[in-house]
C-alpha cells in the first residue's frame, strides 16, 4: 500500500508543472508583443475611448453636457451638407474605380506579358503623388492654361480653372484626383487576383468559343469579385475620411477654398479655429463610428481576413 | 505549294474599344507624370507660353531649386530633416513593433490571441484620418503636441505591418525549421532572433516601404500635431509656403519668389523619393499589395 501513494502527488506536481510552463509560455508570448500592444493602446484604444468620453463633457464650463455636444454638432446646418457632398464624391470614385479598375486590369491581362508589365507600371507610379502634392499637381492638370490636358477642356468649353471646377464640380475634382493616385496599385491586385485563376477554367472558356471579350466578361470577371467588393468597400471607408484635399484647395485663391466642405474639415474646425473639443470630439466620434462599423463588418461577417 | 497565309483578324468592336479605352488611360495617368518632370525647366511665365509637354531649360529649374532652397534661410532643409527624422523614426519604431508581434501571432497559440488578431485588421483598416482628431486631442491633454516624440509614437503605431508580418511568418516559415529548433531546446527568443529574423527580410523591406509611405507624405497627422513651423515635415512646410506666397492663386505678386515653378518643384520635392522607391522595389511592393488588398 505504502508503494502506492507517491504516485498521485507526483502528476499532481508534473501537473502544476506543466501549468507553470503554459503560464510562462503565454507571458512570453506577451513580451514579444508588449511594443506592438502599448502602441496600439496609446494610439488606437485610448485616443478613441478619450474622445469618447470627451464628447460628453462642454470644453467651456467643463461640466458634463450628456449629448449636447452631438445636438450641437448635428444642428449645425453645414454638416449635413458636408455629408452630402462626401457621399456624392465616394458613390462617384467608388463607381469609377469598379468600372475604371476591372476594365483596365482586364484588358492589360489580355495583352502581351511585356506591354502589360508597361502599361501597369505607367499606371501604378501615380501612386507616388500622395497628399499636398497631388493638391498641387492637379491644380495645374485643372488650369487650361497649363495643362497638357488642355484640348480636353477646349472640347468642354471651359476656359479656366474655375470654369473647370464648376463644370466637373468638387466631388468629381476629388474623384479624378483619388482615381489617379489609387487606381493603379488596385490594378495590381487585380492583376494577382487574375493571374492566380485556374488554367483549365480559362481553356474551357476558350474550347467553347468564347472571344477574348467574353471570357474577360463572363468568366473572368465574376471570378474576382470578392477582391472587386474588397476595393469598394476599403475605398468607401478612406473616401469617408477625405480631409486633404479639399483642404488645401485654397492654395489656389479664395474662390476654390472650401474649409466645411468633408465632416472631417468642420471636426477640425471646431477643434481648431473655435477651441471646442467637445463638439469637435462629438464629430470625430460620429465619423469614426463609420469608419469602425465598416471595419467591423469586413472582419466579422466577411471572411476576407482569416485570423488563423 | 500553296502557301497557307495566316487569316487576317478582324479586331472586334469591343476590341477597339478596349484599345481606345487603354490609350485615354494610358494617357491620364502617363502625360501628368511626364509633365511634372518636364514643368519646372520652365519660368513661371513660361509655363503659360510654351506647350505644356516641351521642355524648357536646365537653368530654369536651377533658379527654381534655389529660390526654393535658399527662402527664409533654407527652411526646406530643416523640413527634410524632419521629414527624414519622423519617417525614420516612425519606420525603426514599426519594425521593432511589428515583427515580433508578427512572429508570436503566426507561431503560438495562446489565450487572447484571436482578440489581438481581430483588433488588427480593424485598426488596419480604420483610415488613418479618422483617429488623427482623437489622437490630437488625447496628445494635447498630455501636454504632447507640438513635439517630435508625439509624431514619431503615433506613426510608430502600424497595425498594417503587424498584419503583413504576421501573414508573412505564417507562410513562409517553414514548420520544420521551427519545429527543430525547439526540439534542439532553442526557446521562442532564439528562434526569432536567429531562424525568423534572418529569413524575415521580405517581410521588413514591405513593412519599412508602407510605412514610409505613410510617413513621409502624411499631412493630417502633422497639421494637427505640429504648429511650431520649425517642426513641420515637408508637406506641410512646403503647402504653408505656397500658401503664403500666393503662388498658386491669381491674385498679384506678393514680392516673394516662390511662384508656380518653386510650386512645382515643392511638389516634386515630395514625390521623388517615393517614385525611386516604386522604380526600384516594385517586385516587393506588388508581392505586398497582393498580401494585403491596399491600405490608402
Amino acid at each position: 500500500m505504502s508503494q502506492t501513494n507517491p504516485r498521485p502527488p507526483r502528476s499532481a506536481d508534473r501537473a502544476a508543472r506543466a501549468a507553470r510552463k503554459r503560464r510562462r509560455n503565454v507571458l512570453v508570448c506577451y513580451l514579444f508583443l508588449a511594443p506592438y500592444l502599448v502602441l496600439l493602446l496609446l494610439f488606437g484604444i485610448l485616443p478613441i475611448s478619450y474622445a469618447f468620453g470627451l464628447s460628453f463633457f462642454d470644453t467651456f464650463t467643463g461640466a458634463f453636457a450628456g449629448l449636447e455636444n452631438y445636438v450641437s454638432a448635428i444642428s449645425d446646418f453645414r454638416l449635413g451638407r458636408s455629408f452630402a457632398n462626401v457621399g456624392t464624391y465616394v458613390v462617384l470614385w467608388v463607381s469609377l474605380m469598379l468600372v475604371g479598375v476591372a476594365a483596365l486590369a482586364l484588358i492589360v491581362d489580355a495583352m502581351p506579358q511585356r506591354a502589360g508589365v508597361a502599361a501597369r507600371t505607367v499606371f501604378f507610379l501615380p501612386g507616388a503623388v500622395t497628399s499636398a502634392a497631388i493638391v498641387v499637381l492637379w491644380l495645374f492638370l485643372l488650369d487650361p492654361a497649363v495643362s497638357p490636358f488642355g484640348p480636353v477642356f477646349a472640347l468642354m468649353g471651359a476656359e479656366n480653372r474655375f470654369h473647370v471646377f464648376e463644370t466637373i464640380g468638387f466631388a468629381g475634382v476629388f474623384t479624378l484626383m483619388a482615381f489617379f493616385a489609387y487606381a493603379g496599385g488596385w490594378i495590381v491586385v487585380m492583376h494577382g487576383a487574375l493571374i492566380s485563376l485556374p488554367g483549365d477554367v480559362l481553356d474551357a472558356g476558350r474550347v467553347d468559343g468564347c472571344r477574348p471579350t467574353g471570357l474577360a466578361l463572363f468568366v473572368k470577371l465574376p471570378m474576382i469579385w470578392r477582391t472587386m467588393t474588397l476595393m469598394a468597400v476599403l475605398s468607401l471607408a478612406n473616401g469617408l475620411q477625405l480631409f486633404v484635399e479639399p483642404q488645401l484647395l485654397g492654395l489656389a485663391g479664395p474662390q476654390l477654398a472650401r474649409n466645411d466642405w468633408a465632416p472631417n474639415q468642420l471636426a477640425y474646425q471646431y477643434a481648431f479655429l473655435m477651441g471646442d473639443f467637445g463638439v469637435s470630439a462629438a464629430l470625430s466620434t460620429m465619423i469614426l463610428a463609420v469608419s469602425l462599423a465598416i471595419a467591423l463588418w469586413i472582419v466579422l461577417a466577411t471572411r476576407f481576413y482569416r485570423t488563423s | 505549294m500553296a502557301s497557307r497565309r495566316p487569316p487576317v483578324r478582324i479586331p472586334s468592336l469591343t476590341g477597339f474599344m478596349a484599345m481606345g479605352l487603354l490609350l485615354v488611360a494610358l494617357c491620364f495617368f502617363g502625360l501628368p507624370m511626364v509633365w511634372l518632370m518636364l514643368a519646372t525647366s520652365h519660368t513661371d511665365a513660361g509655363l503659360f507660353t510654351a506647350p505644356p509637354l516641351s521642355w524648357g531649360s536646365f537653368a530654369n529649374m536651377g533658379a527654381a531649386w534655389e529660390n526654393l532652397s535658399t527662402y527664409e534661410s533654407a527652411y526646406l532643409v530643416r523640413w527634410a530633416t524632419n521629414s527624414l527624422i519622423y519617417s525614420i523614426g516612425g519606420v525603426s519604431l514599426s519594425l521593432i513593433a511589428a515583427l515580433p508581434a508578427g512572429f508570436i501571432l503566426a507561431t503560438q497559440v495562446f489565450p487572447g490571441r484571436r482578440l489581438i488578431l481581430i483588433l488588427t485588421l480593424i485598426a488596419m483598416i480604420t483610415p488613418n484620418a479618422a483617429l488623427v482628431l482623437p489622437i490630437y486631442l488625447q496628445m494635447s491633454f498630455l501636454g504632447l503636441d507640438n513635439t517630435r516624440t508625439a509624431m514619431v509614437l503615433a506613426t510608430g503605431f502600424f497595425p498594417f505591418g503587424v498584419y503583413l508580418a504576421f501573414i508573412y511568418f505564417a507562410t513562409a516559415l517553414p514548420r520544420e525549421i521551427l519545429n527543430a529548433a525547439r526540439v534542439d531546446g532553442a526557446g521562442p527568443w532564439r528562434v526569432f532572433a536567429s531562424v525568423a529574423l534572418p529569413l524575415a527580410r521580405p517581410a521588413i523591406a514591405l513593412i519599412a516601404f508602407f510605412s514610409f509611405l505613410a510617413n513621409w507624405s502624411n499631412y493630417f497627422l502633422a497639421l494637427v500635431l505640429l504648429s511650431d513651423d520649425r517642426l513641420h515635415n515637408l508637406p506641410l512646410g512646403l503647402t504653408a509656403l505656397i500658401s503664403g506666397a500666393r503662388a498658386l492663386s491669381f491674385s498679384a505678386a506678393t514680392g516673394i519668389p516662390i511662384r508656380r515653378p518653386e510650386a512645382i518643384m515643392a511638389a516634386l520635392i515630395i514625390i521623388v523619393p517615393v517614385l525611386l522607391i516604386f522604380l526600384f522595389s516594385q517586385r516587393y511592393i506588388r508581392a505586398g499589395l497582393l498580401a494585403g488588398g491596399e491600405k490608402g
